[in-house]
């Protein structure tokens, strides 16, 4: 049996609270305690393996930041024990600790020593780490004349310049340009496959499923639910559903509403946008679309004829994934452009944007009565970075012609 | 002491990083001036030259009886720059967390490496100092074995100045108005010691209030090292001493109750 890369028992972290500093002063002091207890995580346990990968998710203000900056050592545990081994690289905010008055390179070698990394291996490692931050010339400039972009990357590309142990990531994957966060999450792939343990936090539900075998699902600070990824995520997702069911509908509108071709005006606002791609459109053919919001729209066809159209600049060519579910329930199947070869259409090509078409079909469709929901991706070529991603775009009723119990109709044979 | 141990384990097990921090808080402090670092240095150094210039050059100004030389410059001088020193350190030590807020709570370091780092840094600009003013005063002095004395006197002194830094940087972080309560006793503080006038000057009754300044005993060791070349009597050691023991038994219940939340404050 291998050793746990880190082993948490019952951690928990107590924020005191108090009325104002004063009666902090006097707590401190020894005089009176008046301070009220929040704990913001209580009793988290876990055990992670080497080359493990484990997502955490959770509502805002469930836990997951202090668990992770517990987990870097930022923060103390008022109660439990954590326990690792080897290097642990934490990106929770980047970029905080340069000194804006002297350059990139300076700031290079001094935060490596923050990190542990010594001299003699920052001027061998500096190299690299310039060349990955893609600054070029700008790393002699004091900081200060830096994009945020620009920090953001070269503090990336310093802290993980060394494979760590463990790496832990806090939403790390939603910054800097989409062209860098695909570096990004390059590296971080590459990490995982050379062993790796990673604790990652997002609210990209996808990318936890892409990356993680485990999953954390944090409420108010406690578990609500930890094991494998896939039916953990189902919990939470059926937990967020309930909190916001009522947005379905919404969806469901701008579904019916939204215009066949790109004008003029859309193409401005994307190119404004500064985005990369984006879904312009989802639509099922064959839905009853009488039905008010109040309702659900039926589908009638005995296909299931899914259109999707997509935007993005020129040079790139987009993947598109689409989910199929059971509304607030199971996954029943995901399928993506990029995994299966199948090709867009480009249907327009203006000013450097082009606009692409993909039709999927799911013949006869082997589904018992029930809803199901549909969420859009839009990805890279590789199906790396999401683009886009539409949520439960589209919910619709299907009545089976059988009427015996089940989720799908598998293909069988009678002997 | 169990905590005060545990902090000068984790500043130990730290050093290289410290001293790398302390090169780099001196550069950052005078990053973007043409002089950078000389100025550390030629601020207190314009300073006690000015001393010098108005009371022992142009006023020529004379002691009365019974003070440990006549001349008034040369007088003041000699507690002046450790007091000096002990000012800078101890301000830029006590608002070091609240200052190094950011960083702290996004690396996993000691919050103690930022107060010693201040620290250090104030001894790498006023030691050197304190060493020219000891050759200067040889004159004044004479060549003595008391002189031995000076650099454990400033041992000592940024011995006192690291704890009541870190004291004051915990109460700091709880409530910032201790910085400013801290900037008003620093500057009241060399009225309450033997710097400007000698000891004898102060009604005998009342010179135990000096002793609550703690850089007193210091500046009265300075002074007899340096103007009279007298080993420093035995009771200002235990002054001294007395200081630094009480405020690491404050100090340890300070890190014990804060230790959990201090970054929290920050």
């Amino acid at each position: 049996m291998s050793k746990a890369v880190l082993q948490v028992q019952g951690l928990g972290k107590r924020y005191r609270l108090y009325a104002s500093p004063h009666e902090r002063l006097l707590a401190l002091l020894g005089w009176a305690d008046r301070s009220r207890s929040h704990w913001a995580l209580k009793d988290v346990s876990f055990e992670l393996q080497r080359g493990q990968c484990l997502g955490v998710v959770g509502d805002n203000g469930a836990g997951k930041s202090t668990l992770l900056k517990l987990l870097a050592g930022t923060l103390q545990p008022s109660h439990g024990r954590l326990q690792w081994s080897g290097r642990v690289t934490a990106i929770l905010e980047l970029g905080a600790g340069f000194h804006p008055d002297f350059s990139g390179r300076d700031n290079l070698m001094f935060g490596g020593s923050f990190i542990g990394l010594g001299r003699d291996e920052m001027l061998r490692l500096a190299d690299e780490i310039i060349a990955f931050s893609e600054l070029g010339e700008a790393i002699d400039r004091p900081v200060k004349t830096y994009s945020s972009g620009m920090a953001v990357r070269l503090a990336f590309a310093l802290v993980t310049a060394v494979q760590p142990e463990l790496l832990i990531i806090d939403e790390a994957l939603s910054v800097g340009d989409q062209h860098f966060q695909k570096k990004c999450a390059q590296r971080i792939e590459l990490f995982r496959e050379n062993g790796c343990t990673i604790l990652f936090c997002s609210h990209s539900l996808y990318h936890v499923r892409q990356l993680c075998d485990q999953t954390l699902w944090l409420d108010k600070g406690l578990v609500r639910g930890l094991g494998d990824t896939e039916s953990v995520l189902t919990d939470y997702r059926t937990h967020v559903r309930l909190q916001d069911g009522s947005q379905q509908h919404r969806a469901q509108a701008g579904a019916q509403a939204s215009s066949d071709l790109v004008t003029d005006h859309d193409l401005q606002s994307w190119v404004a946008s500064g985005k990369r791609a984006g879904l312009l459109e989802a639509r099922v053919s064959g839905l009853d679309r009488d039905c008010g919001p109040e309702s659900v729209s039926l589908l009638t066809d005995s296909d299931l004829v899914i259109r999707v159209r997509a935007i993005s600049v020129s040079d790139e060519i987009p993947s598109i994934g689409v989910m199929l579910e059971q509304f607030q329930g199971t996954g029943i199947t995901s399928v993506a452009t990029h995994a299966e070869g199948a090709n867009l259409t480009a249907l327009d090509s203006r000013d450097c944007w082009t606009t692409w078409q993909v039709t999927l079909t799911f013949p006869q469709l082997p589904l018992h009565s029930g809803q199901y929901s549909l969420s859009f991706y839009l990805f890279d070529a590789q199906g790396l970075v999401v683009y886009d991603e539409w949520k439960d775009f589209i919910v619709f009723q299907w009545l089976s012609p059988s009427l015996t119990p089940g989720l799908v109709r598998l293909p069988h044979a009678w002997s | 002491m169990r905590y005060c141990w545990q902090d000068w384990q984790a500043l130990w097990r730290a050093r290289s990083l410290l001293l790398t921090m302390t090169r780099r808080e001196l550069a950052s402090r005078y990053a973007g001036s043409v002089m950078g670092i000389v100025w550390a240095y030629l601020q207190p150094m314009l300073v006690v030259g000015a001393y010098f210039l108005v009371f022992d050059l142009i006023f020529a100004m004379r002691m009365g009886n019974n003070a440990p030389t006549s001349r008034v410059g040369t007088y003041l001088v000699v507690g002046a720059l450790p007091w000096l020193a002990f000012c800078e350190t101890l301000s830029r030590g006590a608002s070091s967390l609240v200052e190094a807020g950011a960083l702290l709570q996004k690396n996993a370091l000691p919050p103690v490496l930022f107060i010693a780092r201040n620290v250090l840094a104030g001894g790498v600009v006023f030691v050197p100092l304190m060493i020219l003013l000891t050759l200067g005063y040889l004159p004044v002095s004479g060549l003595s074995w008391a002189v031995l004395a000076v650099p454990l006197l400033l041992a000592l002194q940024w011995a006192l100045a690291l704890l009541l830094a870190h004291v004051m940087a915990i109460l700091a972080a709880a409530v910032r108005d201790a910085l400013q309560v801290l900037g008003f006793a620093l500057s009241v503080g060399i009225y309450l010691s033997p710097i400007l006038f000698p000891l004898s000057l102060f009604p005998p009754e009342w010179r135990w209030v000096l002793f609550a300044n703690p850089m007193t005993a210091l500046v009265l060791a300075y002074q007899s090292v340096l103007l009279q070349g007298l080993w420093p009597d035995l009771t200002l050691w235990a002054v001294v001493l007395g200081w630094l023991l009480v405020l690491a038994l404050l100090l340890d219940v300070l890190i014990r109750r804060s230790r959990d939340e201090l970054v929290d404050w920050l």
